[in-house]
């Protein structure tokens, strides 16, 4: 009994499909952005194909991420927060506490001993202490962003970025370079920010063992460290970290499907639209 | 020789170096040049603009104040007095029923509230976040190609303005990528700006209880558009100085007239 979890962020389409023993089949990972939206569809025919199972043989479809709204062939239309603590309780069943950092926003959330979501905290109006800071900064510095953070763990310590602010972090970047500063310490230091940043969002929870990273964030070996050294003992990732979101989608409807939920709608095969 | 005294008041801010001669309470000369990180040389050169403007020369000053970011940075040895407080004496002295003064520069926006003497009673300051300040307009116009000058009245002809999904200067940067794509107008664009700086700067006057008359200075005074924005979100109209970028320049000069008459500060190298 195979299941699919379409997870569409602001900048890529993820899908999983497991069988009922939770095991993942198949995933495949595509763009979004304002010209891909309609790829969503495709990655989802994708990753049917490396699985080899056909569309019509998913039991259950759930969409998450912040394009859900609009996917005509999806069965329900489930929170990015439930279902990345469903992925992730799958993978770590030890997870208290699981922080996501994705390309435009950052969520804390908390699990009760069961392994519900007890509460979360997020922060999407403002780029600090999401991929997009890093992102921009290191387009200042000339730098791949996938880099940025084994130029990090090259550090010799790090030089303090006081800003929070993209904007002002970015003019302050510039005078410490200008004063002498060095490119991997400077890089170290951004890390830091964001590290403080998340770490301080998701200390309204209470932060507690286990705790995993997951988003683009986690994919970061530097962003990991800093965060272990804020939150004071080592954090876990997945090892596929883009992907818990969809498997947590896919794992929901399996739960769904568990409980005798059936797909009520018809399932449209049409491309997803955003913002109707 | 008249029997006149002259005043100076220097203003060296991040962005730019200011400043105003006085005679009589009145301003008779004023220059703003780029700082453009020369601290010491760009203030020699305003100081060198005004007084040839008005054909003096350092002796003939009775008295300086030095002001902004930089004046740690003047190579005059005149009594330094912080830009809020020399914002207040400024816009005190051209809006007498002034109560509350928005500063927007270049990097920072700036609220106090004065008393009635043109002392300052609070202050705020934005410094946070890029919503609230001058940088963000910068941002934003940089992508759009048009020059700082021009935004406000681009800006006014502005019918629909772009609402933002979040205030954020770096979000609003890319969704202004993706609405020139769809087809949205640069002044539509700028006016949403406009919105959103107008609100973040209205959250900053309301913590500080603003009282009217309210008047905007720095060079966010001389952008119209801004400056009905913030109207606006306050439900008030904002005064606006001739020169707005002077006025913590003249506030200086304005303070070396009433309190600082000095008589040595000849230190010029």
């Amino acid at each position: 009994m195979p299941f699919g979890g379409i997870d569409i962020g602001s900048t890529m389409t993820k899908v999983v499909i497991t069988d009922e023993q939770e095991k993942i089949l198949a995933s495949h990972i595509g763009p979004t952005g304002a010209e891909h939206r309609h790829l969503a569809l495709k990655v989802m025919d994708e990753t049917l194909l490396r699985a080899g199972i056909a569309f019509e043989s998913l039991d259950f479809i759930v969409a998450t991420g912040y394009g859900r709204i609009n996917v005509p062939f999806a069965d329900k239309q489930i929170t990015e927060i439930t279902c990345h603590a469903r992925g992730i309780r799958a993978l770590f069943p030890s997870a208290k506490i699981i922080i996501d950092i994705g390309g435009q926003d950052s969520k804390g959330i908390k699990l009760d001993a069961d392994g519900k979501v007890a509460n979360f905290v997020m922060n999407d109006k403002c780029a600090a202490g999401t991929g997009r800071f890093l992102e921009v900064i290191a387009e200042t510095l000339g730098i791949n962003l996938v880099d940025m953070g084994d130029i990090a763990l090259k550090a010799n310590g790090f030089v303090q970025i006081s800003n929070m602010c993209t904007v002002f972090a970015e003019h302050e970047v510039t005078s410490r370079l200008a004063e002498g500063a060095g490119v991997a310490e400077i890089v170290a230091g951004l890390h830091e920010a964001i590290a403080s940043r998340v770490v301080n969002m998701t200390r309204h929870l209470g932060i507690e063992k286990d705790v995993v990273v997951t988003g683009g964030g986690a994919k970061n070996q530097g962003l990991v460290r800093a965060i272990s050294g804020r939150v004071g003992f080592d954090v876990l990732t997945p090892p596929e970290p883009f992907i818990t979101g969809a498997l947590g989608a896919a794992l929901v409807g399996k739960d769904f499907f568990d409980r005798g939920v059936r797909p009520t709608k018809e399932r449209k095969k049409e491309d997803v639209t955003f913002f109707s | 020789m008249n029997d006149m005294k002259y005043y100076a008041g220097l203003d060296m801010g991040s962005v730019s170096i200011k400043a105003v001669l006085i005679a009589d309470g009145r301003m008779i000369a004023s220059s703003l040049i780029p700082s453009g990180g020369h601290y010491k040389t760009g203030a020699e050169k305003v100081m060198s603009d005004v007084l040839s403007q008005a054909g003096l020369t350092y002796e003939a000053l009775s008295g300086m104040t030095v002001t902004g970011l930089g004046a740690e940075s003047s190579p005059f040895s005149a009594r330094q007095i912080s830009d809020i407080s020399c914002q207040a004496r400024g816009c005190h002295t051209l809006f007498p029923p002034a109560k509350t003064i928005i500063d927007i520069g270049g990097q920072f926006t700036k609220a106090a509230k004065i008393t009635p003497q043109g002392r300052i009673a609070d202050f705020l300051m934005s410094e946070k976040c890029a919503t609230g300040s001058g940088r963000f307009l910068q941002v934003i116009a940089r992508i759009l190609h048009v020059p700082l000058d021009e935004i406000g009245p681009l800006s006014m002809q502005s019918e629909h303005p772009v609402e933002f999904s979040t205030n954020c200067a770096v979000f609003a940067e890319s969704e202004t990528i993706s609405r020139i794509a769809e087809g949205a107008r640069p002044a539509d664009i700028l006016a949403g700006v406009h919105k959103a700086m107008a609100a973040k700067v209205g959250m900053l006057v309301k913590r500080l209880k603003m009282e009217p008359d309210v008047v905007l200075t720095g060079g966010g005074g001389e952008d119209e558009g801004l400056a009905q924005a913030i109207g606006e979100a306050l439900k008030l109209k904002i005064l606006v100085p001739e020169k707005p970028r002077l006025t913590a320049a003249l506030g200086a000069a304005l303070w070396a007239a009433e309190e600082y008459p000095l008589t040595s500060f000849m230190t010029h190298p």
